[in-house]
């Protein structure tokens, strides 16, 4: 199983060109600011939380939950001294991500905690094949693609959603993840051996 | 390359193209509307109104940060008013518009819910509050819920007075002071007393 290639150190022009503004705009006014941050950020965000939740309500509901999240970490550093700094010196991009793959995390480890009895269901790692149902209703935001996806580990998963379905550089997946590059592009390459696997062979690779 | 390789292909291909806009779930709007106390900013969530300040209590930016400390959402100026807002702001009885409280605990709730149901022209003192609410001993606690209260004169705060007991008792404090609570009730026809004690806490 051959292991693309991945970029390994983080060119200028990959970097995030709209996080200088975004900031300014937090700077100059909160609200003003953030929804210049929702307007910048809300489709990656979203990609994201289409891909590790794989339904698109559950999506938009993440998505919103991460952004308020966001908003109210943004309002209470501004409320102290060094908030102006903090916001000055802010990755946003990989910051944001990050809000929305703990909101996530959270999310299904209170789903683990009280098990949901309106029937809906927030797939749990390793997350098993959609039901025949499931496919129908969703078919089209999950392809056979996107099912694979959804079994991996969710490290994994996460991992290769930031890497490469949301093109998103190494350097930050790794900030995301809190983990070193090299660690990150570990999880990126395991990732996508395993889902080569899946591809080849949907039956095995057991839950 | 990674380009020609079908799987990083299809991987880039479920990047959603047709991304919802947030926004509207996201902010709540605000505006300016003219009360029987002056002008009040009015904040709205898109469930029902839920905060409440003057302008001359609170400029744009206080406004704005009390808010984001009691709700923790952000805000943006609209111009769509509120059903029921305008003829409620001017004291018709009959006007409740749809209120949405957020960040509450179930005693503020609950202390909200039981002042909304005082009649214009009549009051009650705090400890009728209290009791309404099963917690008959809690008076002062329902004097604070009160004293934030966040949409006076939509929740008609301003009919909750100390208990009756001689001219000295006063009407009460208000969260717009002692001379608007007076304003509101005289307008709305309720009998008062005639002394104030502005210093004056919930009775007891």
């Amino acid at each position: 199983m051959s292991t693309p290639t991945v970029d390994e150190a983080l060119p200028a022009s990959r970097a995030d060109p709209d996080a200088e503004r975004v900031a300014a705009a937090l700077a100059a006014d909160l609200d003003d600011g953030f929804a210049e941050l929702v307007r910048t950020y809300q489709g990656l965000v979203f990609a994201v939380a289409l891909r590790t939740t794989g339904h698109r309500a559950d999506a938009e509901d993440l998505a919103a939950e991460a952004l308020l999240r966001a908003y109210r970490s943004l309002a209470d550093h501004r409320a102290t001294d060094q908030g102006a700094s903090w916001l000055r010196g802010l990755a946003v991009r990989p910051w944001l991500l990050t809000i929305v793959v703990n909101t996530r995390r959270n999310q299904v480890r209170d789903a683990a905690r009280r098990p949901r009895t309106d029937g809906a269901t927030l797939p749990e790692e390793p997350v098993p094949g959609p039901s025949v149902e499931e496919r129908a209703e969703h078919a089209e935001t999950t392809g056979q693609l996107a099912s694979l996806l959804a079994r991996l580990p969710e490290t994994q998963r996460t991992a290769v959603v930031l890497r490469h379905v949301t093109d998103l550089p190494l350097a930050e997946v790794a900030e995301v993840l809190g983990c070193p590059v090299g660690t990150a592009k570990s999880h990126v390459s395991r990732g996508l051996a395993r889902l080569r696997t899946l591809i080849t062979d949907p039956s095995g690779e057991t839950p | 390359m990674n380009a020609t390789d079908p799987v990083l292909a299809g991987l880039a291909g479920l990047a959603p193209t047709d991304t919802p806009d947030l926004t509207d779930r996201l902010f709540d709007a605000w505006l300016t509307a003219d009360s029987l106390l002056g002008p009040v900013r009015v904040a709205s969530t898109r469930d029902g109104i839920s905060f409440l300040r003057t302008t001359a209590e609170f400029s744009e930016d206080d406004f704005r940060a009390a808010y984001r400390r009691r709700v923790g959402r952000p805000l943006r100026p609209t111009d769509a008013v509120p059903d029921g807002l305008e003829a409620a702001l001017h004291g018709e009885a009959t006007a409740a518009p749809r209120l949405d409280l957020l960040g509450l605990t179930d005693f503020q709730r609950d202390v909200l819910a039981a002042t909304r149901t005082i009649p214009a022209g009549e009051t009650r003192p705090y400890a009728w509050v209290a009791a309404e609410v099963g917690r008959p001993r809690a008076v002062r606690a329902a004097g604070t819920v009160l004293a934030t209260n966040p949409v006076p004169l939509l929740i008609p705060c301003h009919r909750v007075v100390p208990s009756a007991t001689g001219a000295g008792a006063g009407i009460g404090r208000y969260i717009f002071g002692v001379s608007a609570k007076q304003r509101l009730l005289a307008a709305e026809g309720a009998a008062i007393a005639t002394a104030p004690a502005p210093e004056e806490g919930p009775a007891r």
